[in-house]
């Protein structure tokens, strides 16, 4: 219960910090441009790229816009960790989370669940603006199945990714404790590392191997696999198989995630840099 | 202004480190939307991808490093120290400029590096003509981070989330990885005109034509005409943007409120 109380308090937090600094409605329309204009990008590229030689299918556009969108949810994540604790170091919040009963690892879980909590709101938004801005400016809607069923599907493959997004949190955050300046420089490798290794905007079988073999050694890829067998193929076979590695991938994602994060948290309390702001 | 500049280089090139921070982004995207042209079988276009990576390595150091410069600079209590000082507050702000557009230098370098490494992108240069436009593309570009970062003076804490939100979209409308203005762009003609009141829109449009077409000085005339007349303007109401939010914050008493 304690633990639950605890997971509440920070995602409650959490969504303070990232909704709440303005008008509700004002900081959603923020988050959601980005992402959004992000998503058109791409499918600009490909619109521009496959239109000259002739080989622009909308089926692939839609392949590209719905992982771009998700990529969206899988990157806000990657920010989680470092905005908890290095803001946390500098603001001495971390430090006081550190000393109650319950530890920073639920406070952690709570901040990634916020940041699901208004992360998911806006992959749906820049999905449908996305949707038609493509439909207006290429001329033809990327192809995509929405019903009651395939977003029942897609909502079940993202809360199932929160395993692997808490996993990587939780290392993120390990590297968070330990840094006072660059803090941002791993999430920011690891979000563009993602964009690339996640299938978000291309098969993994593009990239070189051994390259191919990382992503389809990563549980957020399933992610966009299965969230691609709900809205683009219709096809529960790869749906549920990507379901299944998606879970089995995310569970060890977070089982190392929580060893390194406790192993760093240790070590850091032995070495007193907890609350170290600068180097 | 040299003093600021300096600065600067030496926050950059005194930590190497800074050079790997700075190229996560530019790099990485870059290299995900030439893989994007690659994977749908036009590899021809991936040089556009690497250009415009390049090219975001500096619109990233115009938008986090001069436009919320000074917000930052207030909340640490620096900000103050300049109004103190007889320096003018424009050219510190032209220092931070050229210093910022040394210390990403490197950064944008080792994108083109690494990409024409990884995709061999055939380029059909012209060098007069590509170092005119990136001149005055990157005049044009900082003279607007001048004018940003007055206006983000006003804005406190929300210059960061503002950050966020704008350069996503800027990026889309100036067509950092794809034409977006003339032919070849996927936008109707309304955009296009709205598209190109952004100084990196002109640039990229002609950096693209002098970089893979050939594009000469000629080819190019009208873009650097118009981003030279951008640069001034943009310079101009950036200065007297920081003159009247100056005023207004010694009159209100806000000028050194940190926090906001």
């Amino acid at each position: 219960m304690r633990l639950l109380k605890a997971i509440f308090a920070a995602a409650w937090m959490g969504w303070q910090r990232e909704m709440e600094w303005t008008n509700p409605v004002l900081s959603l329309f923020i988050k959601t441009v980005a992402p959004a204009a992000a998503v058109l990008s791409a499918a600009a590229v490909y619109w521009f790229g496959s239109s000259t030689v002739g080989l622009f299918t909308p089926g692939r556009l839609a392949f590209i816009v719905v992982g771009a969108s998700l990529y969206g949810q899988v990157a806000a994540y990657v920010y989680v960790p470092t905005s908890a604790i290095a803001e946390g170091k500098w603001s001495n919040l971390y430090p006081q989370v550190v000393i109650t009963p319950t530890s920073s690892i639920p406070y952690l879980a709570g901040r990634c669940l916020a940041s699901f909590a208004d992360s998911a709101p806006i992959v749906v938004i820049s999905l449908a603006v996305s949707y038609y801005v493509s439909y207006a400016l290429f001329g033809a809607p990327p192809t995509i199945i929405v019903s009651p069923t395939s977003a029942l599907m897609v909502a079940v493959a993202l809360i199932l990714s929160l395993p692997s997004a808490m996993g990587l949190g939780y290392v993120l955050g390990s590297y968070s404790i330990f840094v006072s300046r660059w803090e941002w420089a791993l999430p920011s490798y690891v979000s563009g590392v993602l964009m690339i290794f996640s299938e978000a905007l291309f098969p993994a079988n593009v990239l070189p191997y051994p390259f191919s073999l990382v992503a389809q050694a990563l549980p957020f890829t399933y992610l966009m696999r299965a969230s691609r067998a709900a809205l683009i193929f219709d096809s529960w076979t790869l749906y549920l198989t990507s379901l299944t590695y998606l879970l089995v991938g995310g569970l060890i994602f977070f089982a190392i995630g929580l060893l390194v994060f406790h192993l760093a948290e240790k070590s850091a309390r032995e070495k007193g840099v907890l609350d170290k702001k600068t180097m | 202004m040299y003093s600021r500049a300096w600065v600067r280089v030496q926050s950059t090139f005194g930590e190497p480190l800074w050079l790997a921070v700075n190229l996560a982004v530019p790099l990485l995207s870059s290299l995900a939307m030439a893989l994007l042209y690659a994977s749908a079988g036009i590899s021809k276009y991936t040089g556009f991808a690497i250009l415009g990576g390049i090219m975001l390595a500096f619109w990233g150091n115009v938008l986090w490093s001069m436009a919320s410069q000074f917000n930052w600079d207030k909340e640490e209590g620096i900000f103050e120290i300049y109004l103190v000082s007889p320096a003018p507050i424009t050219a510190i702000l032209v220092g931070m400029s050229l210093g910022g557009i040394l210390a990403t230098v490197p950064s944008a370098a080792l994108v083109a590096l690494i990409g024409w490494v990884f995709f061999s992108a055939s380029i059909n240069p012209s060098w007069i003509a590509i170092f005119l436009t990136f001149i005055l593309a990157l005049a044009s570009l900082y003279a607007m981070g001048m004018l940003m970062s007055s206006l983000y003076l006003a804005y406190g804490r929300e210059a960061e989330s503002l950050n966020s939100a704008f350069a996503e979209p800027i990026n889309f409308l100036s067509g950092l990885y794809f034409p977006s203005i003339g032919i070849g762009s996927p936008f109707p003609f309304a955009l296009q005109v709205a598209a190109s009141l952004i100084p990196l829109t002109i640039g990229m449009d002609a950096l693209r034509k002098s970089v893979f077409y050939a594009g000469n000085v000629a080819a190019v005339g009208v873009d650097l005409v118009i981003l030279a007349v951008m640069a001034v303007v943009l310079l101009f109401l950036g200065d007297r943007a920081l003159k009247a939010l100056e005023n207004r914050g010694r009159r209100q008493g806000t000028l050194v409120v940190r926090l906001r």
